[in-house]
């Protein structure tokens, strides 16, 4: 009893000392969902898509700069890693729609093949 | 009073065990060079002499010392020894050769025990080197398929990147009312700060890379070449073995010919006549 009230201090002071750290991989992932979630949300209003859309870009901006500054990903063969930089057009974003000169919305529509083409010519129903 | 007994069993169990390990030590002594994994980290410039150092402080490195001034002391004798036999007549003369004989037989032995100490040592230098090749191998070829590939995307995307960036930063930070992010404004001022960094690593005399004939060297190359040293220092420890058996040879030799002297000497002073064969017996016959 007495080793166990001595012995749990330490593991809670270890347990604290190594927190569960996402990379800056994962926190892009995270910040892109925001940013494809703030444009596909029927409920905002044009300006408040606006705003939310252009805090989420600027802290895309950094976070896809940290990934691909980050060494720890070189080499690093997991399937978020290799799906990541299968497809740079889609996974840093904001960078290549800069240099495309395009919105980030199209550049990623863009991605994923959505044109005006073939959503005025999709049709509701059911998916067999 | 059983818990005491328990302890004192115990502890004087763990005082045997210590003590048989020291003298299995002193009895073998060996070098356990630093893991494989923190070496190949080392500047190549600075891996001898830090396995060096390593070597040094060791049992087997002490025991090589050691060994070393028995083997001048030894020396010394024998060069006494015969200085004192060149002046010595008789019986002093033949126990002084007698005496060299044996120091002689001693420093073979000194030197076949350094010998066999160094041959370990090397060996471990050897096998050291060996296993690290491979780690630097695994390190820099060992990488699959899918790895290399991935390795190829990422270098893409960061040189894509590199193009794009002065692009972004007008479009993105210039030309928004918002102010740049602290990571945006900090990461070129530690950047900076970073390279000045890298020029003074770089300007460090420790830092130095190996070189051959004022060539920089790999890493791979620094220690292929330190593992050809180790190999080449084997080939001349068998030398020195063979060197030690024809004077182990020789000692024989010596004492066999000494024996023989000493026999030689114990004949002729005996006062015994020689009447073994009748010829020898002939004149107390002729003679009345």
């Amino acid at each position: 009893m007495r080793l166990l009230t001595m012995s749990l201090p330490v593991a809670l002071a270890m347990l604290a000392a190594a927190p569960a750290m996402a990379g800056a991989l994962e926190n892009m992932e995270r910040e892109r969902a925001v940013l494809i979630q703030a444009f596909l949300d029927p409920e905002l209003k044009p300006s408040e898509r606006e705003a939310r859309l252009e805090t989420a870009k600027r802290r895309l901006v950094d976070l896809e700069r940290m990934t691909l500054r980050d060494e720890g990903t070189t080499g690093r063969n997991t399937p978020v890693v290799r799906r990541a930089f299968s497809n740079y057009d889609l996974t840093f974003l904001v960078h290549a729609a800069v240099e495309k000169n395009l919105a980030v919305a199209d550049q990623w529509m863009d991605q994923l093949g959505l044109t005006t083409q073939s959503v005025m010519s999709a049709r509701h129903g059911r998916r067999w | 009073m059983s818990r005491l007994g328990f302890s004192t069993v115990f502890v004087l169990g763990l005082l045997a065990g210590t003590a048989i390990s020291v003298a299995r030590a002193a009895e073998n002594p060996t070098w356990q060079p630093a893991p494989v994994e923190r070496l190949v980290k080392l500047p190549a410039s600075y891996l001898k002499k830090s396995l060096d150092q390593d070597f040094a402080q060791s049992p087997l490195g002490q025991a090589i010392r050691s060994s070393e001034s028995e083997i001048g002391l030894k020396a010394q004798t024998m060069a006494d020894l015969k200085n004192a036999i060149g002046s010595a007549t008789g019986d002093v003369g033949m126990e002084l050769r007698h005496q060299f004989l044996a120091e002689k037989k001693a420093y073979v032995s000194l030197m076949s025990g350094k010998n066999a100490l160094r041959k370990k040592h090397l060996e471990t230098k050897a096998r050291l080197f060996e296993r690290m090749l491979d780690r630097v191998g695994q390190d820099k070829e060992g990488a699959s398929p899918g790895r290399q590939e991935l390795i190829v995307q990422q270098q893409q995307a960061r040189s894509r990147f590199a193009a794009s960036l002065s692009k972004v930063e007008l479009e993105v930070f210039r030309t928004s009312a918002a102010p740049e992010s602290r990571y945006a404004a900090e990461y070129g001022k530690n950047m900076a700060a970073i390279e000045q960094l890298a020029q003074a690593i770089a300007a460090h005399p420790m830092s130095d890379a190996a070189t051959r004939d004022g060539q920089p060297m790999s890493r791979q190359d620094a220690i292929r070449g330190l593992l050809g040293e180790a190999q080449a220092e084997l080939a001349l420890i068998q030398q020195e073995e063979a060197m030690l058996g024809y004077m182990a040879k020789l000692v024989s030799l010596d004492a066999m010919a000494l024996a023989d002297e000493a026999m030689d000497v114990a004949r002729a002073d005996s006062e015994v006549p020689d009447v073994a064969n009748p010829a020898g017996a002939v004149s107390f016959f002729v003679s009345r």
